[in-house]
């Protein structure tokens, strides 16, 4: 046995010995946030065809990006609730991986704030684990950095082999950087907020201060300025869609 | 008095278990080994804290290095396009072989004195030194491997287990304990024990062409191959043209500024004796083409390195006294070290006769 799983079996005991004599702590509240994934009005499914807000037709097969450093303030907007070093790979494919919990007490909210993508220390320190594990197929091993958000996809106008569209946004050095710092203000209210729905509008991708034809642009694949453009578009695909 | 009774419990309780977590760990730590700053280098720019050098961490690198499993079809393992021999380079291939007859598209560096390094690959596209072997394992015309797949491989196997338990504390098998055990072996190939270091220390002295060939290296090459570990690591354009099937642009591919086409990254010299071909691409397969190219052959572009806008001027005799003097940089204790061979091997030290010049 190792000595965490050791630690774990004696403060186990510890703390079944001690809830006999005791209170129960309250059980901590918990705020998920839900992301789910549009083209304009319509729920995305993948594989199915769609047609994007610049005309272009797509049937969209991957769509994951990372969700990190999330900040919740409450509707005084004076408690603040940080979540730093933690690391979410949204995942359109993968339904579990679009619910995030998180321990905040039960009180009317007022913001969500988080960054799209991975921050620029954690693409310069080595392997990660968990959701940053280069496994998931969203780091670049030639160009060391994570691709922040990934959307693949197969449309009549690209003129490329299979027509598929293939968009690895990455790139954390300054002038390069993909991050992107999304604010979502929720409606203002006065109950106990337990769920917050994020809507990510494919859309926004295509059509925002850039419009990214897929004609144009079928690939991107390094950090540079075609990323930069797409990630200010992208930076504009959340909403929140509704609030329990 | 019943109340002071529990208390004594609980205390008596508590010392119980702290020992029991503590016991036995002691004995299944993993031995921490002591990484050398060879006297007058420079601070190695590795992060050690965040991964302690170890036996145990050192034995598991050591064997997922020399393991071909790690490849799609089994035939490649990191130690078959860096071998020991050429001081971890691949000897005599300009080009290393790759999954499926394919062949890389750059020559193999030799490894060794990597802690002093930032940057890796030819263009310095990688960050950290735990981060080079993603690169080859999941390259289509190298190891050709997914990540999952190795992570399964290694999981499958009772021996590795125990291995990541020895060097990490649990069974654990990830990537980052992958790679940081395969950082902590190569960080030991240190190369710091040649004729030139002999010197250095005062325990051996040149004969006079290899002095000659010190003092005129030290005025033509030692500004981009700055000793102790000959190189500066900076990317330079050397005026060499691209390969018109290779098409490498080198430093540009990763930093997209036109300035940087067909800049490399200076090799270290060190064992270059050994290290044939030369270029990042492997084009020149003796030293003596290398001379030729910097006093003839090059092209001389508009980013051509300042210090190489006129050529290298060098004369016969020169390049003589020089050849005599990188040939002191060759390390034999390190080309036939038994601790950097294959697990288990018997490693007999002999290095293929056949030296180009």
């Amino acid at each position: 046995m190792n000595r965490f799983a050791k630690y774990i079996a004696f403060t186990g005991c510890l703390a079944l010995l001690l809830s006999f004599t005791g209170k129960h702590p309250p059980e901590p509240h918990v705020v998920t946030l839900r992301f789910h994934s549009v083209v304009g009005n319509h729920s995305l499914e993948l594989g199915r065809s769609y047609v994007n807000a610049l005309g272009d037709t797509i049937a969209v097969q991957r769509f994951k990006y990372y969700v990190s450093n999330i900040i919740i303030t409450d509707a005084v907007g004076k408690d603040v609730y940080l979540f730093p070093r933690r690391y979410y790979l949204v995942d359109a494919e993968d339904s579990a991986s679009q619910s995030i919990q998180l321990k905040i007490p039960a009180l009317p909210l007022k913001q969500v704030r988080f960054t799209l993508g991975v921050d620029s220390i954690r693409n310069v320190s080595g392997v990660q684990t968990g959701a940053l594990d280069p496994l998931h197929g969203m780091f670049w091993t030639w160009n060391s950095g994570y691709i922040m958000a990934k959307l693949e996809g197969v449309s009549s106008s690209a003129h490329v082999p299979g027509q598929r569209f293939t968009y690895h946004v990455g790139g954390f050095k300054a002038a390069d950087n993909t991050a992107r710092v999304i604010t979502l203000d929720l409606p203002p209210g006065t109950a106990p907020v337990d769920e917050i729905n994020i809507a990510a509008d494919i859309n926004a991708w295509f059509k925002g201060g850039f419009l990214l034809k897929i004609g144009e642009h079928p690939i991107c694949h390094s950090p540079g300025g075609l990323a930069v453009q797409i990630a200010d578009n992208y930076k504009g695909m959340f909403s929140i869609s509704s609030v329990r | 008095m019943r109340f002071c009774k529990t208390i004594w419990v609980v205390v008596l309780l508590l010392v119980t278990g702290i020992a029991w977590v503590a016991a036995d760990n002691a004995y299944f730590r993993p031995r921490p080994v002591k990484f050398t700053v060879p006297a007058g280098w420079p601070q190695p720019v590795y992060d050690f804290k965040s991964n302690p050098l170890t036996q145990e961490g050192i034995a598991l690198g050591r064997e997922l290095f020399y393991d071909g499993r790690l490849s799609k079809d089994g035939n490649f393992s990191c130690g078959s396009c860096h071998q020991q021999f050429g001081a971890f380079d691949t000897y005599d291939h300009n080009l290393s072989h790759g999954f499926d007859n394919s062949f890389t598209t750059r020559n193999a560096p030799g490894l060794f004195n990597l802690a002093w390094q930032k940057e890796f690959m030819w263009d310095g596209g990688i960050n950290h030194l735990d981060l080079q072997p993603l690169a080859p394992l999941t390259a289509p015309n190298e190891m050709a491997e997914t990540l999952e797949n190795v992570m399964a491989k290694l999981k499958a196997d009772k021996k590795y287990r125990a291995m990541f338990k020895a060097a990490f504390g649990d069974e654990t098998i990830n990537t980052q304990r992958m790679n940081k055990a395969i950082s902590q072996f190569v960080l030991t190939l240190v190369s710091s024990n040649s004729k030139y270091d002999k010197v250095k220390r005062g325990e051996a002295s040149f004969i006079l062409p290899e002095q000659l060939g010190y003092d005129i290296f030290k005025k033509k090459c030692n500004s981009c191959h700055t000793e102790p570990l000959f190189t500066d690591f900076s990317y330079r354009n050397t005026g060499l043209k691209a390969d018109p099937y290779l098409n490498d642009v080198g430093r540009m591919k990763i930093t997209g500024n036109p300035a940087d086409s067909l800049k490399f990254r200076v090799p270290s010299l060190r064992n270059v004796a050994r290290t044939f071909p030369y270029g990042h691409d492997g084009r020149f397969f003796s030293l003596s083409s290398v001379f030729e190219h910097y006093r003839n052959g090059m092209t001389v572009m508009h980013n051509t390195d300042s210090l190489l806008q006129h050529k290298l001027a060098l004369s016969n005799f020169e390049i003589g006294q020089l050849t005599a003097f990188l040939y002191t940089l060759t390390d034999s204790s390190f080309l036939t070290n038994p601790r950097f061979a294959p697990p288990g091997s018997e490693n007999i030290g002999k290095a293929p006769v056949d030296i180009h010049l």
